[in-house]
């Protein structure tokens, strides 16, 4: 049988002020899957991919990483702390947050550098890196002079370098471009190619019917309430009406009064993803 | 309407002119929009191929240093005012803008020295023979030679710390410090201020437009102060959380308590030059220094 990348089991975690971030969560996350974790804006998303990755840990329950407790004094030892973080990248919803260093080159390098690895190897690692992600001429940027897409692009690519078997993806395609998301959605199915686990967390039900194969859906009481493929998921409309990732939407065509269910998101059409345009206006026709 | 910078295609706010009866929320938005020009600007500067931006930042920040013993030890106002001529004649080799170079220098350190020293040159405190009078002020001769003194040495010394900082990039900047053995926690921290300096004004600027839009008055100063005040406690508050979100991230990323660059600094011939030439004009300024001293 195959050991889970990750397995929460009775999983609580309260913030510090009180108050329940994420209740009785039991999750397994399969090598190579790619699962979207959505739920509306508190429904504890961050919260979960944050344990994931260890940085913050359950009240209750326990986290399991790679068949291993994954604890706080488990990360304390530097042998397993550094496994864990080789093995586990984490990409921030904000990337102001996670370009620290003082400029792009040094960021893509800071974490294989962390790991030990030597000057040369991580030199023709940023290289390779940047060459795949297309940042080359970024390199030698202070990262706060870059655009929002160009920051995300650093801030995948910082993760990338690291060659995490994991990626964790907070809100991937929040504040990105039309040509950015679709970049992105290739680096997606890219590291599914490879083998690649990711976990994502987005509101974007569009981006998480064309890059995941799974669906976890979290209510907004922070508990699990569907766990499935995009088709049986988001087809489930009460379900989503119900955990706030849909809502109702009437808008009139000529005479006739018409009402649909509508998701906010890069796309508006869950399931339907095919390449289109799309119009607002007087001959709109059908939404 | 916003303007792409020109080294970074990163959009500043423009900076409007200017004036009265503009509100409080404009004004703050536009001196925050000049703030980060201003940054921006220095990366500018510090890309373009000048006499000072050729040289080793290791060396430079050396340099610097030794420049600032010396306009510290000079006493002989001539002396002080060649070594400012000296940072208009670097300025000008290393194609920063003489003008502004001197604005900014006059304007900051200038000013500042000279409204602290001045009150030095009354007779109350500084007796000599009187240059002139204000009412029942009197100006004694000394005094004013003192504080043009003062006056100079921190123009000059402004001068030099200006230049370095506007031929160097930020990055290059805390690598010399940290090639210098400065310890990397400092380092770091330094690094990290300045990026959070930059995000924080841009989100205090926003704040500020975003009131100007939806404001039809000027309000009281009352009001003004009660809402800076309270924007100023949620700009606390967003500064404490997104350190502690950069710090996970630093974990997330295998952080151990170093910063290690990739970055190799190499001194070669032009920056032995160059500290060559820095010494020797030092040696000549104090000799020189000592002459008209004797």
């Amino acid at each position: 049988m195959t050991t889970p990348d990750f397995a929460l089991r009775g999983v609580r975690h309260e913030y510090r002020t009180g108050g329940a971030a994420l209740t009785g969560i039991q999750l397994e996350i399969l090598p190579g899957e790619h699962v979207a974790v959505v739920g509306a804006n508190g429904s504890g998303k961050s919260t979960l991919l944050k344990l994931l990755d260890g940085l913050v840990f359950p009240t209750a329950g326990e986290v399991v990483a790679f068949g291993k407790p994954l604890t706080e004094e488990a990360l304390e030892d530097p042998a397993y702390r550094r496994d864990f973080r080789a093995r586990v990248g984490f990409v921030f919803q904000d990337a102001d947050v996670q370009l620290f260093c003082s400029d792009v080159r040094d960021e893509l390098a800071f974490g294989p550098l962390q790991l030990g690895l030597t000057r040369d190897e991580v030199e023709r690692l940023v290289a390779d890196v940047a060459a795949h992600l297309r940042i080359d001429r970024l390199l030698d940027r202070p990262p706060y002079t870059l655009s929002g897409g160009e920051k995300k692009r650093v801030a995948i690519a910082a993760v990338i370098a690291m060659h995490p078997r994991v990626l964790l993806l907070d809100e991937p395609t929040n504040a990105l471009d039309p040509r950015s998301q679709v970049w992105l959605l290739d680096v997606l199915d890219e590291w599914k190619h490879e083998g690649r686990t990711v976990v994502m967390a987005t509101h974007d039900l569009s981006a998480a019917a064309e890059a995941a194969d799974r669906i976890v859906v979290l209510s907004e009481e922070h508990a699990v309430v569907a766990d499935g493929t995009p088709q049986e998921v988001l087809t489930q409309r009460d379900l989503l009406l119900s955990v706030n990732l849909i809502h109702e939407h009437t808008h009139r065509h000529a005479s006739t009064a018409h009402r649909h269910a509508h998701a906010h998101g890069a796309g508006a059409d869950p399931l339907a993803m095919h390449p289109h345009e799309h119009a607002h206006g007087a001959r709109g026709g059908e939404s | 309407m916003s303007a792409p910078c020109p080294c970074c295609e990163v959009e500043v706010a423009p900076v409007r002119r200017r004036g009265r009866g503009r509100s409080l929320a404009r004004r703050t938005a536009d001196s925050l929009a000049r703030s980060i020009t201003d940054v921006l600007e220095n990366e500018e500067i510090a890309a373009r191929p000048g006499l000072l931006q050729r040289i080793d930042p290791r060396i430079k920040l050396i340099t610097l240093l030794l420049f600032a013993v010396t306009v510290s030890l000079v006493h002989s106002l001539w002396v002080l005012l060649a070594l400012i001529a000296l940072t208009c004649v670097f300025a000008a080799l290393s194609r920063v803008g003489v003008a502004a170079f001197a604005r900014k220098v006059w304007l900051s350190a200038g000013l500042l020295a000279f409204l602290i020293a001045v009150p030095s040159a009354l007779a109350w405190f500084t007796p000599g023979e009187a240059a002139f009078t204000l009412g029942p002020l009197t100006f004694t001769e000394p005094g004013l030679l003192g504080v043009a003194t003062l006056v100079a040495r921190v123009a000059a010394a402004a001068g030099f710390a200006l230049l370095v900082v506007w031929t160097m990039r930020w990055s290059d900047l805390l690598r010399a410090l940290s090639a210098l053995r400065m310890p990397d926690v400092v380092v770091a921290t330094l690094g990290m201020a300045q990026k959070q300096i930059l995000t924080l004004l841009r989100t205090v600027e926003q704040i500020h437009l975003a009131r100007e839009s939806r404001t039809l008055t000027l309000g009281t100063t009352k009001e003004n102060r009660d809402w800076v005040t309270e924007r100023m406690a949620f700009v606390l508050r967003k500064s404490m959380k997104t350190a502690d979100d950069v710090y996970d991230a630093m974990l997330a990323r295998g952080y151990t308590g170093s910063m290690p660059s990739l970055r190799r600094l190499r001194v070669g011939a032009a920056d032995w030059a160059w500290l060559a030439t820095s010494v020797t004009i030092c040696a000549v300024t104090l000799a020189a220094s000592r002459m008209a001293g004797a």
